[in-house]
């Protein structure tokens, strides 16, 4: 398939990089991609989830996509909250509204005409998303300003031909006492497989808080890998809660950096796995600040033939004293042929640290299915109540009451299509 | 209302219940008594429908088998099991899974289902009846519940569901006599002529507040004794041995 993507490349370098320069550091990126090929399970990042394998089965080739469409049809947007939006279409900027706020304080653009990124590290997803990026976006919540209602970026998806590869960068920059909450909506209204490949930076300046949302609507052949690569400064904060319900495969591996002192990062998830979905969320935590508080909460169920993963690392720097590390993964299995993989890892250099994990998984109890059944309730409700009720502590971390509960419909209306 | 008809229970080869006989009337209230291991909650649990036993016999629930309706369809006909341990469910809110299993039963009766507004009003009353706390109603169910008020929302359950036939499994054990006194009242109150009580107890302590018909002594898997509510007085005096 690399031989392949190298001729797509190649005619898409020269179409999109105005400029030699630029043209060159994607072609670099490319370069160091097409040496490493996509990751497979050789790789420590990804021992549970065999990429190369799963695309190779899920696609023959795949192609970019350069075509921008003006006006389209989408009637899903949230309508349960206020909310300012931007909106991708096939991974191009469409249009936005930012009806909500003082448009002064918050600076953007996007990425159709910008800059080259380096290649940097071995990551092969995020080189080839170097490469071939098309759009994106680049976001200043400015000094002091507080969004007064969320923002949802919308990446909408409607391809009709064989133009399925999505490639798109979301940088934004939360400045000092500024507050964002961000929800990032991926949805593919189509049938075309699409595999869509996200690199995002995320910088919380000073006192900044920035909370971050993502859930997506993909189909069941589609691919998603997502990449947060997140530096938090002194007191500033980070929140993330990924609802990971849909695509053959979705990974969302955060890197989130506690730079200075006082900085937290919060990062919880709820993962519905089924009919042979593969999902994973992956965290490094690196404590550098002193009195940096990290804390992970990440609740599975899986069913139907599913695979669902959680690789979390907390690191605490020799310098970051007063480290309040937790993490805790709990997992429920459905059937016997799921598979639940969990590898915690704290690596600790300073000595004046708290850090704490766990990791659970195991079935449903049954004593609690037959207490629920003699008051009424058929065995199939009971057990959508307990799952339920088992993914809703994840979704209680969520701080924003709106969201929270737009959230606890989508994962209520996931549980009743359960079969 | 229950007949029970040479039961016999076994589990793992061991024999718990030996051919026990039972018959039960519409509005009456049986007490059954019985030292520890003399099969009370095997009993109820095979009442209730619990798995893993390995049974003979025959129990007629409303002149139908009991044993060909489903956990769920003997709580739809009104037949109500007060657990001696109620289960902790974390992450479902006590009112949501009692609105849930109100309306479960509503509806295979053909009544309406409740909306959450008409809900609340009745489990207000009935909780306030209890001296239930309308915060308890928030919790996630039982978990971190006083032994108390475990057995207390077991009882709040049993007058919202309004059941024919009522076992209590050792509801006062564990009770302090404020409770015992909110348990008995609560039990008095839903006491009419169609509907019946099971109630297993360890001691005499709770038939001082709710008088039954009759009170069974349960040994070695069979009633060894029946009597008038005097039976739980004298055994109050003279302990299992003697009888």
């Amino acid at each position: 398939m690399i031989e392949e993507l190298k001729n797509t490349f190649e005619s898409f370098n020269k179409k999109i990089s105005k400029k030699d320069t630029i043209a060159k550091i994607r072609s670099d990126n490319f370069e160091k991609f097409s040496q490493l090929g996509f990751p497979s399970k050789k790789l420590e990042d990804w021992k549970f989830s065999d990429f190369n394998q799963i695309i190779s089965n899920k696609f023959k080739n795949i192609n970019i996509n350069l075509e921008q469409q003006n006006k389209f049809k989408f009637n899903n947007y949230i309508k349960e909250f206020e909310h300012n939006k931007i909106v991708f279409l096939n991974g191009f900027y469409n249009n936005h509204s930012f009806n909500y706020e003082n448009e002064e304080k918050i600076l953007f653009d996007n990425l159709k005409t910008g800059p080259a990124y380096e290649p940097q590290g071995t990551n092969s997803l995020n080189l080839l998303n170097n490469a071939f990026f098309t759009d994106g976006l680049l976001l200043y919540v400015k000094n002091g300003y507080q969004c007064k209602k969320p923002l949802v970026i919308y990446n909408v998806f409607n391809t009709k031909n064989d133009n399925n590869f999505f490639n798109q960068k979301i940088i934004i920059n939360v400045e000092e006492n500024s507050k964002l909450d961000l929800i990032i909506y991926s949805i593919n209204l189509n049938s075309v497989p699409i595999f869509l490949n996200t690199s995002n930076f995320f910088l919380v300046e000073k006192y900044g808080l920035l909370k971050l949302f993502c859930i997506n609507e993909l189909n069941n052949n589609d691919l998603n890998y997502n990449l947060s690569q997140v530096n938090v400064t002194e007191n500033g904060i980070f929140e993330n809660f990924i609802l990971s319900c849909s695509s053959a495969f979705f990974k969302n591996d955060i890197q989130c950096i506690l730079k200075e002192k006082h900085s937290s990062g919060f990062i919880n998830g709820a993962i519905l796995a089924q009919d042979n979905q593969h999902h994973e969320i992956k965290t490094n935590i690196e404590h550098i600040g002193q009195n940096t508080k990290s804390y992970q909460k990440i609740k599975s169920v899986l069913n139907k033939n599913s695979k669902a993963i959680f690789q979390g690392k907390i690191y605490v720097d020799s310098n970051a004293q007063k480290t309040d590390g937790y993490q805790l993964s709990k997992a429920i299995i459905l059937d016997q042929n799921s598979e639940f993989d969990s590898k915690p890892e704290l690596e600790i250099y300073a000595d004046d640290v708290k850090c704490s994990h766990g990791s659970t998984s195991g079935s449903l109890d049954e004593d609690a299915i037959f207490y629920l059944m003699t008051r009424g309730l058929s065995r199939f409700k009971a057990r959508k109540l307990l799952i339920k009720g088992f993914l809703v502590d994840a979704i209680e971390t969520i701080t924003n009451e709106e969201i929270k509960k737009y959230f606890l419909n989508k994962l209520e209306n996931k549980i009743n299509e359960l079969r | 209302m229950l007949k029970i008809n040479n039961l016999t229970a076994k589990i793992e080869n061991k024999s718990i219940l030996n051919g026990l006989n039972l018959e039960v009337k519409p509005g009456e209230i049986h007490a059954i008594m019985g030292p520890n291991g003399s099969g009370k909650s095997t009993l109820a649990n095979i009442l209730s429908g619990k798995k893993g036993y390995e049974i003979s016999g025959e129990i007629n629930y409303q002149d139908k088998d009991l044993f060909k309706l489903a956990i769920e369809e003997r709580a739809h006909k009104g037949l109500f099991l007060a657990f001696q341990y109620p289960l902790e469910i974390p992450g479902v809110r006590t009112s949501n899974f009692l609105k849930t299993s109100l309306n479960a039963i509503r509806k295979s009766n053909g009544k309406k289902e409740l909306d959450a507004l008409e809900f609340l009003k009745i489990v207000k009353t009935k909780a306030a009846e209890l001296k239930i706390d309308e915060k308890t109603l928030d919790r996630q169910l039982n978990v971190g519940f006083s032994g108390g008020e475990k057995k207390k929302n077991e009882i709040l359950q049993m007058s919202l569901f309004e059941p024919k036939m009522v076992i209590l499994d050792e509801t006062d054990s564990g009770l302090d006599i404020d409770a015992l006194k909110i348990v008995a009242n609560g039990v008095n109150t839903l006491r009419n002529n169609g509907r019946s009580f099971l109630i297993i107890t360890h001691y005499q302590r709770l038939l001082d507040y709710i008088k039954p018909d009759f009170v069974h002594i349960l040994m070695n898997g069979k009633i060894a004794k029946t009597g008038c509510s005097d039976l739980a007085l004298e055994l109050e005096k003279v302990g299992y041995n003697k009888i």
